[in-house]
């Protein structure tokens, strides 16, 4: 009798941290299908401009484009890296969805998840350092800001970026979420 | 529970069982003893591994900013179309890098006492979940100055040719080397803290 009650008890406290553990998990879920549609947006706005002056003259260039750019061709290859890797780990958040429980599969995401904001963030910040460059130029170092001709490069460069810190921002929580889900009972 | 069911039904044996009860329950908390203290020590090993990374962290960082902070140049002659001085203020990416480093730096400085805690407390997930989102925001800061100052470092050696932008390392040879190499700084500080984040997941383990 007292041991039937024990077990009852027992199961009555893990039964609500088991359903809060499962709504860490789709929370988690529901915030890589958005990190995914960021990073995904992302690069193909930036893999995508092409802007082509109707003049020319002697000293500037009439064609813009993203590989122009070394840290552009960096941005998109980084932004299509980290959502390759979110379209390959929604799976496993799917698998954590149905068994709460598991710990070292949490921690592999975990750390692949770190991973990948390291090169998001990298990405998405070398970026800006460019982006604004290309809107201020910099007298001291003689570099001519390209935004005054190529207007709709510009407007598109600068927007892409906001998928990217966007999707960093994701990843934060979602780094956090996994923490949490990990440590409760 | 089993002294209820030998309650309920015989009473000669009721005593003997009690005994052995007795003795079986005088063992059970010395086992238990035992049984702690070994189940939890890796997790004494992983605080303490955190530890050290931390303070190497925060003397990367350190580092990174002072390099960046005192990369004056100046040139012992001038010409009529270039500058000839050279400092981390004149271009906006690099004061962004010196704050965000030294606002790393403190805040690995300040996280030293919760780094020990875990280490004295190794059960406590409150403390190592406060940890791992701080580190993971200092992760991001850290990236975030590394990889600008990268982009502009990659500039400045190279230029680049679609933009007219020129190369400024042929003029300011030792502004570019200190820039450079603070910019390696931050980024042996994020590979760190990228290890401390990983060294809280694991130590968040429930064993």
């Amino acid at each position: 009798m007292k041991g039937s009650a024990a077990v009852e008890l027992a199961e009555a406290t893990r039964a609500p941290s088991a359903g809060i553990n499962r709504g860490i998990s789709i929370l988690d879920l529901i915030l890589r299908i958005v990190a995914l549609v960021c990073t995904l947006g992302s690069a193909i706005a930036m893999g995508t401009t092409n802007e082509t002056l109707p003049f020319f003259t002697q000293f500037i260039r009439f064609r813009a484009e993203y590989n122009d750019l070394p840290t552009f061709t960096f941005f998109v290859a980084a932004n299509a890296v980290v959502s390759g890797y979110l379209l390959l780990s929604l799976p496993i958040s799917i698998f954590h969805i149905m068994r709460s429980g598991a710990q070292n599969s949490r921690i592999l995401l975990i750390i692949l998840d770190t991973s990948m904001l390291a090169l998001l963030t990298a990405g998405a910040s070398a970026s800006a350092a460019i982006v604004y460059l290309a809107h201020n130029g910099n007298a001291k170092a003689n570099w001519l800001s390209i935004c005054q001709q190529f207007n709709s490069f510009c407007e598109r460069i600068s927007g892409s970026l906001i998928g990217s810190f966007g999707a960093v921002t994701v990843f934060i929580l979602l780094i956090l979420l996994s923490g949490m889900a990990l440590s409760r009972r | 529970m089993r002294s209820d069911d030998h309650s309920a039904t015989i009473d000669v044996p009721h005593v003997e069982s009690k005994a052995v009860i007795k003795g079986k329950a005088s063992l059970l908390p010395a086992a238990a003893a035992v049984a702690a203290r070994p189940v939890g020590g890796w997790k004494k090993g992983v605080a303490i591994f955190d530890f050290v990374f931390r303070v190497s962290a925060m003397v990367a960082a350190v580092a990174a900013a002072a390099a960046m902070g005192t990369s004056d140049q100046t040139l012992p002659f001038f010409t009529q179309f270039f500058q000839f001085e050279a400092s981390y203020d004149d271009l906006p990416t690099f004061q962004f890098f010196v704050i965000a480093m030294a606002i790393v730096a403190s805040y690995v400085l300040l996280s030293l006492p919760l780094s020990i805690v875990t280490i004295v407390r190794r059960f406590a997930a409150g403390p190592r979940i406060l940890l791992l989102f701080l580190d993971t925001v200092a992760l991001t800061l850290t990236t975030a100055a590394g990889a600008s100052g990268a982009a502009i470092v990659y500039l400045a050696h190279n230029g680049n040719q679609s933009t007219n932008w020129l190369a400024i390392c042929q003029q300011f040879g030792d502004f570019c080397q200190k820039v450079s190499g603070a910019v390696v700084g931050s980024f042996i500080a994020a590979v760190l803290i990228l290890f401390l984040v990983a060294l809280s997941a694991m130590a968040l383990r429930r064993v």
